[in-house]
């Protein structure tokens, strides 16, 4: 079966459509809401869903991940329960692409071979580590050869510059792109050059190039229409989800205004 | 594994940092590798050792504890440091380099304070801005430390997140450096975090060691039969061990906090019982739940109190060529009272369980054989943690 990233991502690039993909901490209120929070994402027309595997020292993280994190951690959610989830909503049919966001600790904890395994068996379409250079990604990508294993997003910075062609060999799905120097979460404070380093990028990536870290509207990426080909937002669904109950009425009403209005820009 | 790979360390160190960072440190490593091959940057390096340091410090021959203990015991004065301890050796050295990187400020995390100490004078010498992240925890244990800080000119962060201590201390300044690493430089003061890191603190730190070398040659003749020192991240350990490393005659001893026990779970000890993982940039040992969350160190020395350990020195655990032990938090304090009383001695809590494990290491030891060990640091500091402790009785 092909990745379904790279489905949606073809199926996106058919449509002339960007990409709207959100961030969620996974176990947030707890297992059986995490997974309300996926089907009503799916349905409000969401393109990716990056579910956060909560890791006691979230360095790439601003304090609103953070604290999500840490939340979900005390409430008992573990790699082992969040596959428990996966298998559960594949089984009742969703489809959506899903991504898991973590960090590498969490995967090398319960062996390589074994993560892998597991994502195939309960239907992880891909990883983003976000403390995994280029340079450390050897042994992951090892393990990721496995028939139907998740792809590993790639992701440049601001400051990637003479990386940037590196990271792109070879990479699939979507390339990551994080707006600003630091962590998620800090809206507004787009770095300087933005919309350059965006076109650097697009200039040489044969895949979707995603922007995220800071986005709240879809109005916030307008400068930037023309050299990205979707958004991703974490920290501002994050709080937008606390602030309304982790109501699945509440993403899918964001979630389906932010799309439509990301297609209209 | 990663044999030829500089950043390793056997299959231990690497670089688990955010890709923004990756540039920052190719900068650091290419400027830290010019530099510690400039005569100038190496003379202007010994000067600051010397004069300002006071450096070199003596490698004390200790009559009454070697004779209380059986064999013979030569204490490493790093207590005798200005600040008081080894760390700023390290700071120093890194300072200097973040001048001539052209670097206006500078940034460090700390546990007990004395890294912080270090860095904040370092930075008031050299004119620097400077904020050191430190636990919430650790600022109510060590309130002087933070008091001397800001007395120094630099601003202390708290932070309130995880754990608050010297673990959530390190990630709050990963993610600040991660947003200002053009203009600010990462002071790290253990032996440990991304490459360059482990490398350039050992380098710094070596100072300890090629001293002690001479210094043992001329009192004795000969190398010592056992070094040894203790081990949160490992700074002063990896600089005590550097020059003896390429000796196999010399055994090499860490030790780690036991806390109140490593069957208590309540301790440091990241080297007996810690699971190789990535935190904070390396590749090493980490005390780690059954999820693959980093465990909460406990030692009543808040520079042990650390759930890892450099990557060099999991490689040396690994490769037999290091022996790592540990001490409980009623070992050290023992050790440590003793050593007020036998040599007029008052060295940090840290330090006392590197003398404490030298008194059952010379059990093992003829009389004229030699061992040193690393006095790391003075406890002035830890008066409180100590009136406390005996006040309290003690506990376990």
């Amino acid at each position: 079966m092909e990745n379904r990233i790279e489905q949606k991502m073809k199926l996106l690039k058919e449509k002339g459509e960007k990409a709207f993909i959100t961030y969620m901490t996974a176990g947030l209120p707890n297992m059986a809401g995490s997974k309300e929070l996926v089907k009503a994402q799916e349905q409000a027309g969401t393109d990716v869903v990056e579910l956060g595997i909560p890791f006691s020292d979230p360095v790439a993280d601003g304090p609103v991940i953070q604290n999500a994190s840490y939340k979900s951690i005390q409430l008992g959610t573990n790699l082992k329960k969040v596959f428990e989830m996966m298998r559960e909503l594949r089984a009742e049919g969703v489809q959506i692409p899903i991504v898991f966001m973590m960090y590498y600790n969490t995967a090398l904890h319960f062996g390589l071979d074994y993560f892998v395994e597991e994502c195939i068996a309960s239907g992880v379409d891909g990883l983003i580590i976000p403390d995994l250079p280029l340079e450390e990604q050897g042994e992951i990508k090892e393990a990721l050869k496995k028939e139907g294993a998740p792809i590993l997003i790639e992701l440049v910075s601001p400051v990637s510059a003479g990386r940037v062609p590196g990271i792109l060999n070879g990479a699939r799905g979507f390339v990551y792109c994080v707006s600003g120097m630091g962590v998620t979460g800090q809206s507004g404070n787009f770095h300087r050059e933005l919309l350059h380093y965006l076109s650097e990028v697009k200039k040489v990536s044969e895949i979707p190039v995603m922007m995220g870290f800071g986005i709240e509207q879809a109005k916030d990426v307008a400068p930037m229409r023309d050299v990205i080909d979707g958004a991703i937002v974490g920290s501002h669904f994050i709080r937008l989800l606390e602030a309304n109950d982790y109501k699945p009425k509440a993403a899918q009403e964001y979630c389906s205004t932010f799309k439509k209005e990301l297609n209209e820009l | 594994m990663k044999k030829n790979d500089k950043r390793y360390f056997g299959e231990f160190g690497g670089q688990f940092v955010s890709e923004s960072l990756m540039n920052t440190l190719e900068e650091l490593d290419q400027a830290y590798e010019e530099a510690i091959h400039d005569e100038d940057f190496l003379k202007e390096y010994d000067y600051y050792m010397k004069q300002y340091v006071g450096r070199e410090n003596p490698l004390y021959f200790a009559e009454n504890l070697s004779r209380e203990y059986g064999t013979k015991i030569y204490l490493k004065r790093e207590d005798l440091n200005h600040t008081g301890a080894h760390k700023i050796n390290n700071v120093i050295g890194q300072i200097l380099l973040a001048k001539r990187m052209g670097k206006k400020k500078v940034i460090a995390e700390t546990g007990a304070g004395q890294h912080g100490v270090a860095t904040a004078t370092g930075a008031a010498l050299f004119g620097m801005e400077c904020t050191v992240f430190m636990g919430e925890e650790d600022m109510k244990r060590q309130e002087l430390n933070v008091f001397r800080m800001k007395m120094l000119g630099a601003e202390v962060e708290y932070v309130s997140s995880g754990s608050r201590t010297l673990k959530d201390a390190t990630n709050e300044a990963i993610r600040t450096w991660a947003k200002t690493a053009e203009d600010t430089f990462y002071v790290i003061g253990s032996a440990l975090g991304p490459y360059p890191y482990p490398k350039m603190v050992k380098e710094f730190q070596s100072v300890i060691s090629r001293e002690s070398r001479q210094q043992i040659l001329k009192a004795e003749g000969r190398l010592p039969d056992v070094v040894m020192a203790c081990v949160g991240g490992g700074s002063n350990s990896i600089g005590m061990f550097a020059d003896f490393i390429e000796e196999p005659s010399v055994k090499l001893i860490g030790v780690e906090a036991a806390g109140l026990g490593i069957e208590t779970g309540k301790h440091a000890s990241a080297m007996a019982l810690g699971k190789p993982g990535t935190l904070h940039g390396m590749r090493s040992y980490l005390l780690q739940d059954e999820d693959g969350n980093i465990q909460i160190a406990h030692s009543i020395s808040a520079g042990l109190d650390y759930p890892g350990v450099g990557p060099e020195h999991a490689y040396l655990k690994d490769s037999g060529r290091a022996e790592y032990v540990s001490i409980t938090d009623k070992e050290a304090m023992d050790a440590l009272l003793e050593l007020c009383r036998l040599e007029g001695i008052i060295p940090a809590i840290e330090s006392a369980h590197a003398i404490a494990y030298a008194k059952k290491q010379a059990k093992k030891m003829r009389e004229d054989e030699i061992m040193i060990v690393c006095l790391s640091g003075r406890g002035d500091k830890d008066v409180h943690t100590v009136a406390d402790y005996i006040k309290g009785g003690i506990p376990g």
